[in-house]
């Protein structure tokens, strides 16, 4: 009796050792406790989200204002080193119940390393770094649900139950478990070095990036051009990355993107002008909060050509974020995938990283510069005076919070999506010919047409006219979009492959 | 690397002068695992920065001796083996083997059959022209309208599979017939699904072929001329693309095309309501809108068919009984017929015995395919994907 | 063991490259009137400094001694970076900026793409002749010696009262489009020259 046998040796599964297998432990436990939940209440969930993160505005605001005024005003301030103050646990407690505030139990060894600016600084950095990889997990979960919604697909549906929620999370154990691979031909050390070199400039962007009035690691007087900066200095390691690979298609993807990036940041720069005219300043705190006044207070809505400039920054950030219809660097039909086509594992999702959490930046600073920042669209002279807790929350709901802030940046990041699922993909000489022949041009226009609007017709009728024109059409625009989106939500599932499951046979 | 090649030499009088600064020369391989080459072609590009300058394709990675097996097999049997040549349109590739053998012994075909042959051959070549379409939205860096045509294609692949069973490799159109009738509610269903298609291509038009970028992209590239297309052999839309207007259906009626009432769509200069401007006749959107326009015709000539299907003949049956012991006369013929990709043709030797002599295939993609290197030159990296997708090659034919 | 050796340069040149924001707070919520103050954290700031001075010293260092011209131009990167991060920790944010969007983004990215377009450079290797190294020693030698001479000869105060500063940006502005007028229109006239030069060259015959 023979059986059956193959020639090869079967491999045996997979153990991991060391820290992967805690990860993979971690992670299979976070599946297991929470798909349930996640699955029965999604509703909830998100609900929920949203009144924890005004709550902890709240928290936020109390507790840093005490301790400012602990540290700072009332004992002494001047002599405050970032190492830590003098300040006892009963000194505190002392100082607390001096303002009747409830000083029991721990609150005052709560309050007590936070004396310590060293200390505020890593616990704020460390919510800086959580939001940073959030927001790329979550846009790039959310970009394939948009792009399987626009393709009549479903896009990720089975890890974490409820629409795949967890499945960016399995992604990232598992680039994380992939092997790391180095071609032998290639520069090593700048391949090494190359995803760090994208990385972090992305990563300091968001040091001084305001996500609320009083949300911000570092108020910087010139936060704005930083920032620019910052998301200029990311195709250092792309082109890196490119190079260093020993591989011609790696190559032409850093050429282009160098080609790219270098002739876009000049009419997105020069565009970015228009409003710090306006507003006066490089602080993105004070231009955000320029606009508190209700929508119609936003720059983008003060002439036509802050509206101009608006939308010339927007499709400039496209490019300068290499997103679709720009996205040459990384065209899979040209370039395989062009500068990260040697890359696999962590070092491949450190570029995603970068790019994901570049949509985010470029977004936040088309809200922060045009769209009124953190506000919504009712004017902030509407809010409760009053700090109490209610208050409070009703204010971060109703009139400007972090939330709303980053909300607008995903509709932002949702455009972004949206045209990379729609539009082809533009040639290079296109490309810079849209650049040099027609984006920069209209940034110039903007520029001096702002400037001439500012001293010859602000203040007057025809300014207010003009911007209450220009805001109800977008208000207009705005309500058109969410009128589609509510006829396709009620009506696109039935029209979708209707006879393919319902008509024919076989099927 | 490539043989072919000719040596960098940078005083080149034939490359164009982009700038003053001259820049080096390198060799690039682009394929056999490249994401828009369309199976395993391989071209040797030599471009100078984002300039290509030459291009110059390597095939032969998917050889599988595909007339050697026709020659030591019977004709039936050799049926499968046709549509894995063209694996896109296996319909149509059974139907010219089937037709050429039928030409060489004289089997006769069942009235229904031809119809149904006919149908099928139409229906496929829809088929074939969606993927053609979707995949080029797709070398465009457009994702969405691969997808939406694939969804099309699955629902006529489910009418593939619920006449023969198949969805890729169908072996349908067989010698002397089509291998089994039709399901019962057949006629419905396809009327049903032509309803649903019709409007859809305007869909295709609206999202990818007025696209304002996409006819910047494919307008007035790897253009050409209507000498040059005949002079390199070019069939098919390819061939239609530079404005010749020659369709096998028409000129050289085989089966019943001569019944149908259809038109042949050429490539037209642009300016039009229905040109957009940027297009000259030739280019790559002009083959690429020959075929969205012969996806209305195939509907058309399927109408037709539906219309006229003629019911089952109990005594006759779907397919003619000798097919399978019919013996190939010492004779030769050469039939050819109109795939979706142009011309393809049977060369079928016999010698007497029930196995064929001589097999031998013009593929119509190998034939297209050879224009690359005339078209792919002095262009834009980003115009060769442009270029091979309007050719809409098949290695799988191109290598046989 | 292999996460913590993936994620460990993320760590380290994140806080390479905050450091400054710890040194140095300037943090405009804390005062209404946009002042800006070193924290007395001297340990701290000397630190930085030093690890800033270490970067820029030993970055240029590689530059001279590395002989693949693409390394050079990271290494280049790294010297500047540091040079900026110096200027922050000098409360000039401003110039720090700017030194990061003109050299960092701007100008070292152009110079890759000189050389990675223009010809077999970025493959090629440098070997330095024997006279070419001498010459460069002498100018160096020079150089030194120059800066030796300033660095001796200048008066250094030893503690300074101004840690505040107002925003840079006003003064910097004014001062441009006043005191400083003549030289601002000669740059700009210098520039629009080299701008018409270059569309000179690079249009087509």
């Amino acid at each position: 009796m023979t059986q059956f046998s193959v020639p090869w040796k079967q491999s045996p599964p997979i153990e991991h050792r060391g820290p992967a297998r805690g990860i993979v432990a971690l992670a299979r436990f976070v599946y297991k406790v929470a798909t349930p939940i996640v699955s029965r209440f999604p509703g909830p969930i998100l609900i929920a989200a949203i009144v924890f993160s005004t709550l902890a505005v709240w928290a936020h605001w109390e507790l840093f204002g005490w301790v400012e005024t602990i540290a700072v005003s009332d004992l002494n301030g001047s002599a405050n080193s970032i190492w830590g103050q003098s300040l006892t646990v009963a000194e505190i407690g002392a100082y607390l119940e001096s303002k009747s505030v409830f000083a029991g139990g721990i609150l005052k060894y709560l309050l007590w390393p936070l004396q310590m600016e060293l200390f505020r600084d890593l616990v704020g950095l460390a919510a800086i770094f959580q939001l940073f990889n959030l927001i790329p997990v979550y846009a790039i979960w959310w970009e394939r649900k948009v792009a399987g919604r626009i393709q009549s697909r479903m896009g990720p549906m089975r890890v974490g139950g409820w629409h795949g929620w967890a499945q960016s999370f399995a992604d990232g154990v598992k680039l994380v478990a992939k092997e790391d691979l180095v071609p032998a031909q290639a520069d090593g050390m700048l391949f090494r070095i190359a995803p760090y070199l994208a990385f972090v400039p992305s990563l300091l962007a968001f040091l001084c990036f305001p996500l609320g009035s009083y949300w911000v690691f570092r108020n910087v007087d010139v936060a704005l051009i930083f920032i620019v900066a910052m998301v200029g200095v990311e195709v250092v390691g792309v082109i890196m990355a490119g190079w260093a690979s020993n591989n011609k298609w790696s190559v032409y993807g850093a050429m282009r993107e160098a080609c790219q990036m270098v002739s876009y940041e000049i009419p997105m720069t020069t565009v970015l002008l228009v409003p710090i005219m306006t507003a006066g300043t490089l602080n993105m705190v004070q231009i955000g909060d320029m606009q508190s006044g209700g929508w119609f207070t936003w720059n983008a809505f003060h002439n036509p050509f802050t509206f101009i400039a608006f939308i010339t920054y927007y499709i400039a950030s496209l490019a300068n974020c290499k997103r679709a219809p720009f996205d040459l660097p990384e065209s899979e039909s040209e370039l395989v995938a062009g500068f990260h086509t040697e890359y696999s594992g962590f070092r491949w999702s450190l570029f995603f990283f970068a790019e994901y959490a570049a949509m985010f930046v470029v977004s936040g600073l088309a809200v922060t510069l045009f769209l009124g920042a953190w506000h919504t669209p009712l004017p902030a002279t509407w809010a409760f005076e009053e700090n109490s807790l209610f208050n409070v929350l009703l204010n971060g709901i109703l009139f400007s919070s972090p939330f709303w802030f980053i909300f607008k940046c995903f509709i932002f990041i949702y455009i972004q999506l949206w045209i990379r699922w729609t539009l082809p993909r533009i040639r290079i000489d296109q490309v810079l010919y849209s650049c040099v022949q027609v984006m920069f041009p209209i940034a110039c226009i903007a520029l001096v047409g702002h400037a001439v609007w500012m001293v010859l017709l602000d203040g007057t009728m025809v300014s207010t006219v003009i911007r209450w024109v220009l805001g109800l059409m977008m208000a207009a625009v705005t309500f058109g979009f969410l009128s589609v989106a509510a006829f396709g939500y009620r009506n696109g599932r039935r029209m979708v492959g209707y006879l393919a499951v319902k008509q024919l046979p076989g099927s | 690397m490539a043989d072919t090649i000719a040596p960098i030499n940078p005083a080149d009088a034939s490359a164009p002068r982009q700038a003053d600064v001259r820049t080096e020369e390198m060799l690039v391989n682009m394929g056999p695992q490249h994401p828009s080459t369309h199976g395993v072609l391989r071209v040797v590009l030599r471009t100078d920065g984002e300039m290509v300058l030459q291009s110059v394709p390597h095939i032969g990675y998917l050889h599988r001796c595909a007339e050697k097996i026709g020659e030591n097999v019977a004709p039936y049997q050799y049926v499968p083996y046709t549509d894995r040549m063209d694996y896109l349109a296996g319909m149509n590739n059974n139907q010219a083997f089937a037709l050429a053998i039928e030409k060489l012994t004289g089997l006769e075909v069942p009235e229904r059959a031809k119809y149904i042959r006919v149908m099928f051959a139409e229906l496929n070549r829809i088929a074939s022209h969606l993927v053609a379409v979707g995949t080029y939205g797709l070398d465009m860096g457009a994702f969405t309208p691969f997808l939406y045509c694939f969804r099309e294609r699955e629902m006529l692949l489910d009418l593939f599979e619920s006449a023969c069973g198949a969805r890729l490799t169908y072996s349908y159109i067989t010698i002397g017939g089509v291998t089994d009738d039709l399901p019962d509610n057949f006629v419905d269903v396809c009327s049903e699904f032509l309803d649903y298609f019709e409007p859809k291509i305007d869909d295709y038009n609206n999202l990818l072929s007025y696209n304002h970028i996409f006819v910047k992209r494919t307008g007035n590239v790897g253009v050409i001329s209507a000498e040059d297309a005949i002079r390199y052999g070019l069939t098919g839309p390819v061939l239609r693309g530079s404005g010749v207007k020659f369709d096998l259906r028409k000129a050289k009626p085989y089966e019943i095309y001569d019944r149908f009432d259809f038109d042949v769509p050429v490539g037209l200069p642009g300016g039009t309501a229905e040109i957009p401007r940027g297009v000259v006749v030739g280019d790559c959107w002009s083959r690429y809108y020959v075929r969205v326009k012969e996806m209305i015709e195939s509907v058309k000539i399927i109408r037709q068919c539906l219309r006229d299907l003629p019911d089952a003949d109990e005594k006759e049956g779907i397919c003619n009984k000798k097919c399978k012991t019919v013996k190939l006369p010492d004779d030769e013929v050469y039939m050819e017929i109109e795939n979706p990709r142009g011309q393809l043709g049977f060369y079928v030797k016999g010698d007497g015995s029930a196995i064929p002599a001589r097999v031998k295939a013009r593929g119509p993609s190998f034939c297209n395919l050879c224009v690359l290197e005339y078209a792919g030159k002095n262009c834009l990296l980003a115009d060769i994907p442009a270029i091979i997708g309007s050719m809409d090659v098949v290695m799988g034919e191109v290598d046989r | 063991m292999k996460l913590l050796t993936l994620a460990a340069p993320i760590i380290v040149v994140m806080l390479v490259a905050i450091a400054p924001a710890f040194a140095v707070d300037t943090d405009l919520t804390l005062s209404e009137q946009g002042i800006q103050r070193s924290a007395d954290g001297g340990l701290l700031e000397a630190l930085m400094f030093y690890v800033c001075a270490a970067v820029v010293l030993g970055s240029g260092l590689a530059i001279c001694l590395s002989k693949n011209i693409v390394r050079m131009a990271v290494y280049l990167f790294g010297t500047l970076a540091s040079v900026a991060l110096m200027y922050f920790l000098l409360l000039a944010n401003f110039i720090g900026v700017i030194q990061l969007i003109v050299y960092a983004g701007g100008t070292l990215i152009l110079l890759i793409f000189g050389v990675m377009l223009t010809s077999k450079s970025p493959w090629a290797k440098f070997d330095v002749k024997r006279n070419e190294l001498i010459a460069a020693g002498v100018v160096c030698a020079l150089f030194a010696c120059l800066l030796l001479f300033v660095v001796v000869n200048a008066e250094w105060p030893l503690e300074t009262d101004a840690v505040v500063v107002g925003s840079s940006m006003t003064q910097f502005g004014v001062g441009l489009l006043t005191n400083y007028l003549v030289p601002f229109e000669a740059m700009s006239v210098l520039l629009l020259v080299v701008m018409i030069g270059a569309a000179y060259m690079a249009r087509q015959e």
